[in-house]
């Protein structure tokens, strides 16, 4: 298991995410004798060991499935504990694609949180980039530390430290590099202004060095803004970023045709059991139902509901997509939308001058 | 010569961006000028070895300075109150003083603003076009927009914020000044949204990064890729795989189209190692397209006419390059399927599943939600697609100047929608909780065999037949 690279076949030790549902995507490290147990089932890790990653798997009890994936980090930021509020696929993406992080730059995010986004940025810079990494709660730096460590993201070093009082200066380790001259900057801060002004100091001379300040608040925009303009930034912008997650769905065509005949045939069946209530009381016997009832057509199935003419199913549960309904295809947007996520403020700082 | 993704080097293209935001890709050549239309002209070696991303003047002939950004003063939203502060002033740039003065009077709201058209300005076309003929030096666009604003009767009538809108659209026209870029994926793809949109499918930046991250693109990767823009899409991923693994380009000619490679300069062995074309035709008959060439030995080699040879080692090497794209197909295992084109999906994707990895993302870009979604339909019975779904990523641009920000009145509506889903692989004789188990297990499970009304995204646990 990495996030560099593939690999085809599940070991114990492993990451795996477990895919239960859409919703419900389960990290689990495979463990000789343990039990993976869900709503959909119990699930041994003994038998995932030398399964191939993305094979299916039956449950125990002979019900059941899951998925076993090979963790990826979008997958991960689907499935991960969440310590703080993480950064979504749209926005990281984005992020990275406008701040131009291939492999190979170097970055500095600050801070880690659920560190989803540093598995993004860890899997795109590769083996050559380097990213620094900062998280000011303890807690939450011992689990994100023991978390990149486990995951065998060498690329990364996460340092504990309140960046915006004490700056991002640390000690390099030996194969980061002589200091940590970065070429990109993410800020994921309360108050991001108080610690743009220790940049300089970590930030490359040489090159062009691209920021991107993640604030919820338009407040936080703007002394960000200020900031920024303060300590020499520049082409600095405002954007935000709405993702949206769409739903296949069949919507049945109902026909105004077929309307008016089974209004016709409830007017028809109703005129008939007038008259043959008035025929049995003139008789005085006993309704006979399967005379009342006519025998409905063998070439609709969609009528065969002893009710008449009943084109679109009513009273009874459809399944969306009966073959024995006409259905269009649609799309639905997702039940709840992340419709405001943050404010991302891009801004770019030029070395003095290279000659 | 390794190219440098940093610092403005000659022998390299680059993007200029100018002023009226109009972007033009052009190659340094040492010794060169580059002419910028009405903008002027400027020598190439005066802007190398600055960082890209640095914006110049152009001077007297054909010479630059290098200042801070494409338009002074305003430009990072310093209002008038601040324009007094002092930042260090360069000769010949629009300088804060001067800038202070246009502001000095303006009105609190637009009740006084008549509108009598171009009557308002006393200054000519004419006068104009004069003036630019008559100045080659670096301050002529400067005192152009001076002229306007003084020849402008309503100026002083304008809001502030009226005024420094008027003062950047001036500036957009008559400054002499442009930005040096590196030519980023991001940057390609802006270059040809402006150039030509209907060539990137109407491809949006924040599309681009959403595929590349959904497709797990990076350095070592074996990817198979769909790209009908011409190249932009295999650029982006060989840009992230930094020179380290392969992309098989599947096409529909006889040769594929990646002409925008020409800006990359990347060396023709690099491109020749990362990316292995195939066509479609030889992608799905393999059996019949591979080249079954007579090899050979080095006496019948020497022993043809020194034409024939060449004919020889080029119809050797085509058919090596053939061959191993085929075998490679056939192996299959991708790390990843990305396809950016108008193809039918779901007559595409049957065809190349097979040849994707377990666990791989597949990643279906489109203008047209609609055919993803026909395409997601299709999957809905084809269970070697996990959870696919269609995705839709906007960025909404604001004006961000303090205490003005605000959303853009307008902005491009363009982008196109991604499908993303997993390669996985089912197994056969596997039981859905809610299939031959009590009627209590069925009721608690809520997969497809109980008939409900919205079936598909609770379907978990569907049966695989």
């Amino acid at each position: 298991m990495s996030f560099f690279k593939f690999k085809d076949y599940i070991e114990e030790g492993d990451l795996v995410l477990a895919f239960i549902s859409r919703g419900t995507i389960k990290p689990i490290t495979v463990t000789k004798g343990a039990l993976l147990n869900t709503r959909y089932g119990h699930y041994e890790h003994d038998k995932m060991i030398g399964l191939k990653y993305g094979e299916q798997m039956g449950g125990e009890k002979g019900y059941g499935f899951i998925h076993l994936l090979h963790p990826t980090p979008e997958m991960w930021t689907l499935s991960l504990p969440h310590r703080t509020q993480i950064v979504y696929t749209p926005d990281s993406s984005y992020i990275m694609q406008r701040l131009g992080v291939t492999s190979g730059s170097r970055i500095i995010e600050a801070g880690t949180g659920s560190a989803s986004f540093s598995h993004s940025f860890a899997r795109a810079i590769g083996l050559d980039g380097r990213l620094f990494t900062y998280e000011f709660h303890e807690p939450r730096y011992l689990e994100a530390k023991k978390e990149l460590e486990g995951h065998g993201l060498v690329n990364t070093h996460i340092t504990h430290r309140d960046v915006c009082n004490d700056g991002f200066e640390i000690e390099v380790p030996a194969n980061f590099g002589t200091e940590v001259n970065g070429d990109v900057v993410f800020l994921d801060l309360p108050s991001p202004w108080t610690a743009i002004p220790h940049l300089p100091k970590v930030i490359s001379k040489v090159r062009q060095v691209g920021i991107c300040c993640f604030s919820p608040c338009i407040e936080q925009v703007a002394k960000t803004v200020e900031a920024l303009q303060q300590n020499g930034w520049t082409n600095i912008e405002m954007v935000e970023v709405a993702g949206r997650r769409w739903e296949a769905r069949k919507d049945m065509v109902r026909d105004i045709k077929d309307v008016v005949k089974r209004l016709k045939d409830i007017q028809s069946r109703k005129n008939q059991g007038i008259e043959n209530r008035r025929h049995a009381k003139v008789i005085g016997e006993k309704r006979d139902h399967s005379e009342v009832l006519p025998e409905p057509s063998e070439s609709s199935k969609v009528q065969n509901t002893g009710k008449g003419f009943n084109p679109f199913g009513k009273g009874i549960r459809i399944r969306e997509g009966d073959e024995q309904f006409q259905w269009r295809n649609v799309t639905k947007i997702e039940t709840e939308v992340k419709s405001h996520t943050s404010y991302l403020t891009f801004a770019y700082m030029l070395p003095e001058r290279v000659e | 010569m390794v190219k440098s993704k940093t610092i403005i080097t000659a022998n390299q293209h680059a993007l200029i961006r100018l002023p009226s935001e109009g972007l033009k890709i052009v190659e340094l050549r040492s010794g060169g000028t580059i002419s910028l239309g009405k903008f002027g002209s400027f020598d190439v070696d005066a802007i190398l070895g600055y960082a890209f991303g640095q914006s110049f003047e152009i001077l007297d002939r054909s010479n630059v300075k290098p200042v801070k950004s494409l338009a002074p003063g305003l430009e990072d939203g310093e209002g008038a109150e601040e324009v007094a502060e002092a930042e260090p002033e360069t000769e010949g740039e629009l300088s804060k003083a001067d800038l202070t003065s246009f502001f000095s009077t303006n009105a609190e709201n637009n009740q006084q603003i008549i509108d009598i058209g171009s009557k308002v300005q006393s200054l000519t076309n004419q006068e104009i076009d004069e003036l630019k003929k008559s100045g080659a030096s670096s301050n002529i666009g400067q005192q152009i927009i001076e002229k306007i604003i003084a020849g402008h009767g309503g100026f002083d009538k304008k809001t502030i914020f009226s005024q420094q809108k008027y003062l950047r659209r001036k500036q957009q026209k008559f400054l002499r000044r442009f930005t040096v870029e590196y030519i980023g994926s991001s940057q390609l793809l802006q270059y040809y949204i402006e150039k030509d949109l209907p060539r990137v499918l109407d491809l949006s930046e924040e599309t681009l990064g959403l595929i590349l991250n959904y497709g797990n693109v990076r350095p070592g990767g074996k990817y198979l890729l769909v790209d009908e823009t011409g190249g932009v899409i295999l650029y982006a991923m060989m840009e992230r795989m930094n020179g380290e693994g392969t992309i098989v380009l599947a096409h529909e000619n006889e040769h594929p189209n990646h002409i925008a490679l020409r800006y990359s300069d990347y060396p023709e062995e690099l491109i020749n190692q990362m990316v292995k074309p195939i066509n479609w035709l030889q992608f799905l008959e393999p059996e019949n397209e591979k080249i079954d060439l007579e090899i050979l030995s080095q006496e019948e080699i020497d022993a043809l006419k020194p034409t024939k040879q060449v004919q020889y080692e080029k119809r050797l090497k085509r058919s090596q390059d053939i061959n191993s794209v085929i075998d490679m197909v056939q192996a299959g295992n991708f790390d990843g399927f990305i396809s950016v084109s108008t193809l039918h999906l779901p007559s595409l994707l049957p065809e190349v599943l097979p040849a994707i990895g377990g666990s791989r993302p597949i990643v279906l870009y489109s203008q047209f939600k609609e055919l993803l979604l026909e395409t997601q339909h299709s999957l809905s019975n084809d269970k070697r697609v996990l959870a696919p779904s269609i995705f839709e990523t906007r960025v909404r641009p604001y004006q961000t100047i303090i205490g003005r920000l605000h959303p853009m009145m307008t902005m491009r509506g363009f982008g196109g929608y991604v499908l993303w889903g997993t390669r996985v692989l089912p197994q056969e004789n596997i039981t859905a909780v809610g299939r031959g188990v009590s009627k209590k297990k069925k009721e608690e499970s809520v997969g497809v065999e109980s008939e409900t009304e919205k079936p598909k995204e609770e379907g978990k646990q569907e049966v695989e037949n």
